[in-house]
C-alpha cells in the first residue's frame, strides 16, 4: 500500500458508510414489515409482504459490508 | 386499493409515516457527516478537487455511472418509456455503452498521463488558451444553471408526492449540498454518488419486481401492453426504425446510431468534465481504464429500475373505476388535472410501496436530486479555480489559496443555483432551454477533443474555430427549428421526423461542421512541432502499461465481455 491514503482501507471506507446505511434500513424495514401483519398496508401486493423481505435483504447486504470494512482500531 | 386510489386524487399524490421520515432523516444525518469527515482529507488542491487521485476502479466506476444517474433523469426517462416504450433504452445502451467503453480503453490514457485537472485543462494543453476559456465559460455557466434547474426540480416532485413547500425543498437542498462538497471537496461528492447509487437501486428496485408479479413476467407484459396501446412497438427496440413512422418516437435508426449512438454520447460521456473527473480521481492507469468499463457494466442494468417501470405503467395503472389510466404531457396535465409521464416514477412507487418501503424510495429520489446538484457544483468549482480563476485573474496564487476558492466557490455557485431556481420557478420554459443549452456545447467539444487527441495535424487555430463553428451551428439550428418548425425535415432529412429526432441530427451536423472546420483550418495554419505533443496526441506519445498481468486484469477484456452483452441485450430485445 502506498502512503497516501488509501479510500478502502482508511479509517472509515467508503464500502462501510454504505454497509451501516443499508443495515440500519434494513432492521427499520424488518420491523416495520413484522407491524404490517396486523395493518397491512393498502398497496397492491401487499400479501407478499414486500418490506418485510426487503428489510431482510437488506440487513444481510449491510451487515456483510459493516463488518468485512470495518473500522479496525475500532473493533 | 381505496386508499391508493383516494391517493391518487388531485394535490399531493401521498404522505410520509414516521417511519419514512425516520429513513429520510437518516440519510441526511449520514451525508453530513460524511462532509465533516472528509474535510479532514482535503487540505491540498489536488485532494479537494481531484479526491487525491486515490480512489479505485469500483469507487470512481460507480461514482462516474452515478453522476450521470440524477433523479431528474430517472424520472424523465421513465416517463419516456411510458410515451415512447422500450426505445428509451436507447438513451441507456447504445446511447451510453460503447462510448463509455471507448474513454476507458482509448481516451483515458491521453487525460491521464497528462495530469490535466479537468476538460478544458487538457484542451489549454492541445490547443492553447482560446479553446480553454471558451469551453471552461460555457461548462461554468451551463453546469451551474443544470444545477439550478435540477433544485426547481426536485422541488416540484417534492411538492407533486408529498405536498412540500418549493422554497423549504430548495433551501434544506442546497444547504446540505454545500456544506458537505465544500467541506469535502470532492472526496465528499464521491462517497455520496457512490452511496446514492446503492440507495437508488435499493429504493427502486421493488418497484420492476413488484411491478413484474403483478403483471405475470416479461411475455405477459408485452402482450397487455399491446392491448392497452393497441400496438406491438412499444416493446421492439430496433425492428421499428426503418422509418420515422413506424415507431412511437419518429426517428430512424440512422439518428440513433449515428446522432445518439456516436455524437451525443460520445460527446457526454468522453468529453464533459462533470463525468470525466470522476475517472480523473482513480489511482492509477489500470484503474482510469477500468472505472468507464466497471460504470457500462452497471450502466446496462439500469433500464431496468427506469425503463421496466415505465412499460409497467403501460400495462398495470387503472383509474378507480377500474378503467385504464392515460398519463399525458405536463402542458396538458396542468389543464386536466391528470397525471403526466412525469409522474410515472412516484405513481409506481406508491402503488407498491408502504410505509417504510415508500421512505426508501423518497429518500433514493432526494439523494439523486443531490447527488446531480453535488456533481455539479463540484465541477464548476473545479473548472472556475483551474480554468477560470487560476487562468486568467489570479496565475500565481498559492495552493491552500485555491483550495479556499474552491470552497467559496461552491457556496456561489449554489447560490447561483438556487437564484436559479427561482428564476426557472417564474418562467418554466427557462427550464427547457437551460437543458437544451447543454446539447449545444458537447457535440462539437467532442469533435474538437478527439481530434485533438488522435490527429497530431490538428493546431490551436484549428481547435479553437472549430470549436467556435460547430457551437455556433448547433444554436443556429436550434434557433432555426424553434422558429419554424417545420425546419426539422431539413435537419432530420425527413418529412416524417419528430422532435425527439431534432436534437440527434442537430448533434451530428454541428459535430460534422466543427470537424470540418477543424480540418480546413489546421491545414491552412502552422503544424504544432511533434516535441511539444507528447502525452497529449496518438502517435507521438508512448502509452505506458497499465500494470496488469493476468487476463482477469486488462481492461480490454472486460470492455470485450461487456460490449459482448450489449449486442446480446439488443439482439434478445430486437
Amino acid at each position: 500500500m502506498s502512503d497516501k491514503h488509501d479510500v478502502e482501507t482508511a479509517e472509515l471506507s467508503i464500502w462501510f458508510f454504505c454497509g451501516i446505511l443499508m443495515l440500519a434500513y434494513g432492521v427499520v424495514l424488518i420491523i416495520t414489515g413484522l407491524m404490517e401483519f396486523h395493518h397491512p398496508p393498502p398497496t397492491v401486493l401487499a400479501d407478499l409482504h414486500p418490506t418485510l423481505w426487503w428489510g431482510l435483504l437488506m440487513a444481510l447486504f449491510g451487515a456483510v459490508y459493516t463488518i468485512r470494512y470495518r473500522p479496525k482500531h475500532l473493533f | 386499493m381505496q386508499v391508493f386510489a383516494a391517493l391518487m386524487m388531485k394535490g399531493q399524490m401521498t404522505k410520509l409515516a414516521p417511519v419514512d421520515i425516520l429513513i429520510l432523516a437518516l440519510y441526511f444525518a449520514l451525508v453530513v457527516f460524511i462532509g465533516f469527515y472528509a474535510k479532514g482529507k482535503a487540505n491540498t488542491s489536488e485532494d479537494f478537487f481531484l479526491a487525491g487521485r486515490e480512489m479505485t476502479a469500483w469507487i470512481a466506476g460507480l461514482s462516474f455511472v452515478s453522476a450521470n444517474l440524477g433523479s431528474l433523469e430517472l424520472m424523465g426517462w421513465a416517463g419516456a418509456a411510458y410515451q415512447y416504450g422500450i426505445l428509451a433504452t436507447h438513451w441507456y445502451w447504445i446511447g451510453a455503452i460503447p462510448a463509455m467503453l471507448f474513454l476507458g480503453i482509448v481516451m483515458m490514457p491521453f487525460y491521464y498521463i497528462s495530469k490535466t485537472h479537468s476538460v478544458p485543462g487538457y484542451l489549454q494543453l492541445r490547443f492553447g488558451e482560446g479553446a480553454r476559456g471558451l469551453s471552461a465559460i460555457s461548462f461554468g455557466v451551463m453546469t451551474i444553471l443544470m444545477s439550478g434547474v435540477n433544485m426547481y426540480a426536485m422541488a416540484v416532485v417534492m411538492q407533486t408526492v408529498l405536498g412540500w413547500n418549493i422554497s423549504f425543498s430548495i433551501w434544506v437542498g442546497a444547504a446540505t449540498v454545500a456544506l458537505y462538497v465544500m467541506l469535502g471537496g470532492l472526496r465528499s461528492a464521491i462517497i455520496n454518488e457512490v452511496l446514492q447509487f446503492v440507495l437508488i437501486w435499493a429504493g427502486a428496485a421493488m418497484i420492476p419486481i413488484l411491478g413484474l408479479i403483478e403483471a405475470g413476467g416479461w411475455t405477459n407484459l408485452k402482450a397487455q401492453i399491446a392491448a392497452n396501446v393497441g400496438s406491438r412497438d412499444y416493446t421492439h427496440l430496433w425492428s421499428t426504425l426503418g422509418s420515422f413512422k413506424d415507431n412511437p418516437m419518429g426517428v430512424h435508426w440512422t439518428g440513433i446510431v449515428f446522432g445518439l449512438g456516436f455524437v451525443i454520447s460520445f460527446g457526454y460521456w468522453t468529453t464533459d468534465f462533470l463525468v470525466v473527473q470522476r475517472v480523473l480521481s482513480a489511482n492509477n492507469l489500470r484503474a482510469a481504464k477500468m472505472a468507464p468499463i466497471i460504470g457500462a457494466a452497471f450502466k446496462m442494468a439500469v433500464p431496468f429500475i427506469v425503463i421496466v417501470p415505465g412499460l409497467l405503467a403501460l400495462a398495470v395503472l387503472k383509474n378507480p373505476d377500474g378503467s385504464v389510466m392515460h398519463l399525458v404531457p405536463a402542458s396538458i396535465a396542468k389543464v386536466t388535472g391528470q397525471h403526466s409521464y412525469d409522474d410515472v416514477l412516484p405513481l409506481m412507487l406508491i402503488r407498491y410501496c408502504g410505509p417504510g418501503l415508500l421512505g426508501l424510495g423518497i429518500t433514493a429520489l432526494v439523494a439523486g436530486f443531490m447527488s446531480g446538484m453535488a456533481g455539479n457544483v463540484s465541477a464548476f468549482s473545479t473548472v472556475w479555480t483551474y480554468d477560470i480563476y487560476g487562468a486568467f485573474i489570479n496565475k500565481k496564487a498559492s495552493d491552500k489559496h485555491y483550495v479556499a476558492m474552491g470552497r467559496w466557490s461552491t457556496v456561489v455557485g449554489m447560490l447561483v443555483s438556487v437564484a436559479t431556481a427561482y428564476l426557472v420557478m417564474n418562467a418554466a420554459s427557462i427550464m427547457d432551454y437551460v437543458q437544451a443549452l447543454f446539447t449545444f456545447f458537447i457535440a462539437p467539444l467532442f469533435g474538437t477533443v478527439i481530434l485533438g487527441m488522435l490527429w497530431k495535424r490538428a493546431t490551436h487555430a484549428g481547435g479553437f474555430w472549430g470549436l467556435l463553428a460547430g457551437t455556433v451551428s448547433s444554436i443556429g439550428m436550434f434557433i432555426w427549428t424553434h422558429s419554424d418548425p417545420g425546419a426539422l425535415r431539413y435537419i432530420a432529412l425527413s418529412p416524417n421526423a419528430k422532435p425527439m429526432a431534432e436534437n440527434l441530427y442537430r448533434g451530428l451536423w454541428c459535430w460534422l461542421i466543427c470537424v470540418g472546420v477543424t480540418v480546413v483550418v489546421s491545414f491552412m495554419t502552422k503544424p504544432v512541432p511533434a516535441e511539444k505533443l507528447g502525452g497529449l496526441v496518438y502517435g507521438v506519445t508512448p502509452i505506458p502499461h497499465d500494470g496488469s498481468t493476468t487476463l482477469w486484469q486488462k481492461p480490454m477484456f472486460w470492455a470485450i465481455v461487456v460490449i459482448t452483452v450489449f449486442f446480446i441485450l439488443n439482439l434478445m430485445l430486437w
